[in-house]
């Protein structure tokens, strides 16, 4: 080291960025540096004292100071490019394999599908095929019944589309991985169902924390615990109200046709980017497993790169994923953020599907699989004379308030028909009683354990209602 | 010496006011400050600022991305390589950094370490040991050492808290990572070869060569309730000897990460599904079962029965004769139990139920599902049986027909037993007229084009239920 040409640059110290640790004494060999004696007024600690008159700027100090401000080696000094020659990365790993991008948003590209007679897909596959469509090809999860098949389809498919999916080591896991392909701006995805969808709310909570778009495809089984693998509807609570800790909203969506499974799955990666939110896809297992005709869009979609991306390259380098926000106003502010997305989201996505409601005095609300049942209900109930609809919310989260508010001056009765005990019930209120609106008289179908209501209950409960008003 | 990687300014502590402007959260004399210079010298020396993404942990290292001037993602607890993998998978170009202390890493994300290292994807995991809890104020660790003093093991550790866990150990035992190695920066020496290792591990990664593992020994002053001198010694004296400095793996692998890039073609896409588009009839569907809107069949047998195969085939054709057309396949325990049953509707609309609760017609393969689903049949209905393996009929109201056919002889008669589901599909067209046989032949055909030399047994076995239907009852 004493060898060391005397010309080397020589460690530089802003006593204000001194901690005062002593790290650097013990690394000298040349004896240049002492612990100091006065407080700094600026921030009452003690900075170390240099003495450079037998530095050999060996830089040995620098390595040991804690502070990236602390001890620099001189910015004034003239020879630095000279004496440090750094090696050309281009030389020694040969060219960067990512094109580098000029601009920090890349828009999405529209590629024409072939024309193409509808397919025959059961509800997981279409789901699988909507998201390929949407332009995911990053797929993480853990196998659960009744989601398996999806994933499987997934397992097949991406590794032939330069795809990944990654059977994660538990749901924790992959709504992490999630996290990581989502916040580099890529759209990606998981299949899974009520247990795992509950172990991965936290992974939810920070990816709504850190605006962090995914899609999660939860088809809902049996519950509580370990429940069983039949179908429910029993996490429509969690995902309407307790998407983790904290203040947290997504959009939720219940289909009821393998179509719906495809074509939400498809707007359900748009909205997630729009928003920069995760989106739920609600299904229950029976819908998971039903088998119909689904047509395809006109095109798929290229996704390009947001410019908020975390891509690692100059165009986006500044840009960070995050949820901690430590000084109580920012995390206000960005929680103010957060709920005018969702009034945003409150205001432009609600969703729902009117069947034979223009006149409906008996209006049943239900949706996925039990929707169709209670759809069969009504076209039975109308053929005795009842004046009977179904009001289908197809967003859970935001209630479809608007277009039922407007269907209830005619409306006597509600039947909410639900495979669990009242959770879709209980999203029903909560809409009306924030709407102010005056209620009819509800009354409901429930079954749960893994049956759905049947046509003919939901019918004589349809009936029932018509009793009680002569 | 380039410090650059590090912003010029520090605007996300504390807004950038002050002094906090330019200096770090991190207490005087942390070893996580070391780590940050170091390895923002080998970021810029390898000259991958402009690739680079760090995932910053729940920690005193929570902060990270206040300091480095390269693309950064900020953690759940624990989960930092998962996330770090995201990032990987979505970008192969980017160089991924996984920056976790000891709870994050050993403790609550111990599953993700060890999983995503057994992936060996070119990742590069740093990991700072410091025997201690920082930012939850001084707790005991997955690696504080025994009889250590922590805020929760206040007598010291003992073997009932766990014993100290030796993470570089156990990472060099697994088969996924290329590169391990323990470091120190408790002096000049330590603080070298520490940063060579940093630098290595990234140089691995750069070239595609393999996931790095790198624990870094480290001292957390506040918390050891010592001086910076002293918690160095401390290190040197009390943590060198559980956790043994070197290199713990070091494997030559040749570069061989090079993930294709996405693909976008539409006709690769919709081929790999597996969907078979279905050629729809163009022509306005003739309702073959007068006055049914909507006809709902359930088709139930024991596992190998090919009841769901039918059923779909069944629902194809539909769907292709211009109809409406749902399956929905036994579901639940009884998928495992031995029997299996699928519910079909066709409708000349939409199918509103897709559930077959009480079916129009139900075809039994054995006689435990024709037990089970016989009263469910409403009356007008059709029960459609194998007579062969059930020898007594089911006693229903006079009201529903019943058609034996034997479905497993017929298919015995042709040396395929297992074409029994067509043979049932062939009776069942003879005994409804439901979709002209043409439909439901040409959709078999369609079905098995990968598989030519299947289909003149399968035809075979339309014709022969057909036959055997319309040798017993006049057509419909
Ligand atoms: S550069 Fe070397 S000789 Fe000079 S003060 Fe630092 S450690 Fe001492
Ligand atoms: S190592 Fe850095 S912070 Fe610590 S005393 Fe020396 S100059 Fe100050
Ligand atoms: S508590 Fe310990 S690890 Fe955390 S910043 Fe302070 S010294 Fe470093």
């Amino acid at each position: 080291m004493s060898n060391l040409p005397p010309s080397r640059p020589k460690p530089f110290l802003e006593p204000a960025y001194c901690k005062g640790c002593l790290r650097c004494i013990e690394a000298c060999p040349r004896e240049c540096i002492t612990p100091g004696t006065e407080i700094n007024p600026v921030t009452g600690l003690v900075p170390v004292i240099l003495h450079l008159e037998n530095c050999n700027g060996c830089t040995l100090c620098v390595q040991a100071c804690p502070e990236p401000f602390g001890l620099r080696i001189d910015p004034t000094h003239g020879g630095l490019e000279g004496e440090f020659r750094l090696e050309d990365p281009e030389k020694l790993f040969g060219k960067k394999i990512v094109e580098v991008l000029t601009t920090g948003d890349l828009p999405d590209t529209q590629i024409p599908l072939p024309d193409c007679e509808p397919l025959v897909l059961k509800g997981t596959y279409a789901s699988a095929v909507g998201a390929l469509l949407a332009g995911c090809r990053h797929v993480y999860g853990y196998p659960i019944t009744p989601s398996t098949e999806g994933a499987e389809l997934m397992a097949k498919m991406l590794p032939k589309l330069g795809g990944s999916w990654i059977q994660a080591v538990s749901e924790v896991a992959a709504v992490n991985m999630m996290y990581g392909t989502g916040g580099a701006g890529l759209p990606v995805m998981t299949f899974t169902s009520s247990p795992g969808f509950s172990l991965m709310l936290e992974g939810i909570s920070y990816m709504i924390g850190a605006e962090v778009p995914g899609v999660f495809v939860n088809i809902m089984r049996g519950g509580p615990g370990l429940g069983n693998i039949a179908p429910e509807q029993t996490d429509i609570k969690l995902a309407c109200r307790g998407l983790g800790h904290g203040n947290t909203h997504a959009l939720v969506f219940a289909p009821s046709t393998p179509q719906e499974m495809l074509d939400l799955t498809i707007d359900a990666f748009a909205l997630s980017f729009r928003y920069r939110n995760p989106v739920v896809v609600l299904g229950d297992g029976y819908l998971g497993q039903m088998t119909g005709v689904v047509k395809l869009p006109s095109h798929l979609l290229k996704p390009g790169l947001p410019a908020w991306a975390v891509w690692g390259d100059r165009a986006h380098r500044h840009n960070l994923v995050n949820s901690i926000h430590l000084s109580e106003p920012d995390l206000e502010a960005h929680n103010e953020n957060l709920n005018a997305k969702y009034a945003a989201m409150g205001a432009c996505q609600q969703r729902s599907d009117l069947y034979r409601c223009e006149d409906a005095e008996v209006l049943v609300v239900a949706c996925n699989t039990p929707a169709r049942m209670a759809k069969g209900a009504v076209e039975v109930a109308r053929s005795r004379g009842i004046k009977a609809g179904l009001f289908r919310p197809i967003t859970l989260w935001p209630f479809p308030i608007g277009a039922l508010k407007e269907l209830l001056p005619q409306v006597t009765q509600i039947v909410v028909v639900e495979a669990s005990p009242g959770q879709l019930e209980d999203e029903l209120r909560l809409a009306l009683s924030h709407a102010d609106v005056a209620t009819p008289p509800i009354t409901h179908v429930r079954r749960f354990g893994g049956i759905l209501p049947q046509q003919s209950e939901i019918l004589a409960r349809i009936e029932e209602t018509q009793g009680a008003l002569v | 010496m380039s410090t650059n990687v590090f912003y010029d300014h520090f605007e996300r502590h504390s807004h950038g006011q002050g002094l906090k402007g330019h200096s770090t959260h991190y207490c005087a004399g942390c070893g996580h400050g070391i780590v940050h210079r170091s390895l923002a010298e080998v970021i810029g020396e390898l000259g991958v600022q402009d690739r680079t993404v760090l995932i910053s942990p729940v920690g005193c290292s929570v902060f990270a991305h206040y300091y480095f001037d390269v693309g950064n993602s900020q953690a759940a607890h624990g989960r930092a390589p998962a996330v770090a993998l995201g990032h990987k998978l979505a970008n192969p170009g980017a160089i991924v950094i996984s920056y976790q202390g000891d709870g994050d890493l050993a403790s609550i994300g111990l599953a993700e370490t060890i999983s995503i290292a057994q992936m060996g994807l070119p990742i590069t995991v740093v990991f700072v040991n410091n025997a201690i809890y920082g930012m939850t104020g001084g707790q005991l660790a997955p690696t504080s050492l025994m009889g250590q003093k922590t805020a929760t093991s206040v007598e010291g550790r003992t073997p009932a808290m766990g014993r100290p866990l030796k993470m570089a150990e156990l990472m060099a035992q697994l088969d996924g990572p290329v590169y391990v190695e323990r470091v120190a920066l408790f002096d000049a020496r330590q603080r070298m070869k520490a940063r060579k290792a940093l630098r290595k591990a990234l140089q691995l990664q750069i070239e595609g060569r393999g996931y790095a593992f790198i624990e870094v020994l480290a001292e957390c002053p506040t918390h050891l309730k010592m001086s910076p001198e002293h918690a160095e010694a401390w290190v040197r004296e009390e943590m060198v000897p559980v956790f043994p400095l070197g290199t713990k793996k070091d494997l030559t692998v040749e570069p061989w990460f090079h993930p294709a890039a996405p693909s976008f073609e539409p006709e690769k896409i919709l081929g790999l599904s597996g969907a078979e588009p279905v050629e729809v009839n163009k022509e306005p569907p003739i309702p073959h079962i007068p006055g049914l809107e909507d006809i709902c069949l359930k088709l139930a047998g024991a596992g190998g029965d090919g009841a769901q195969t039918a059923a779909l085939l069944l629902a194809r054709a539909a769907i292709a004769e211009g109809y409406d057309a749902t399956h929905i396949p036994s579901y639940g325990p009884e998928s495992r139990g031995g029997t299996s049953y699928a519910d079909v509707h066709i409708a000349a609309g939409e199918v509103l139920n897709p559930a077959a609760a009480e079916p129009d017609i139900l075809v039994a393969f054995n006689a435990p599902s024709l037990a089970k689903f016989a009263g469910s049949v409403p009356p007008g209905g059709l029960i459609l049986y194998d007579s062969t393996v059930i020898t007594t009929p089911p006693e229903v109201p006079s009201d529903r027909r019943v058609l034996g056919v034997p479905f497993t002889q017929l298919a015995r008669e042709i040396s395929r037993p297992m074409v029994k589901n067509v043979v049932a599909l062939g009776a069942l067209q003879a005994a409804t007229g439901l979709l002209p046989p043409e439909r439901i032949l040409s959709t078999l055909r369609q079905l098995l084009k990968d598989k030519p030399s299947m289909l003149p047994v399968n035809e075979t076995a339309f014709l022969a239920g057909q036959r055997a239907v319309e040798s017993m009852v006049a057509v419909p």
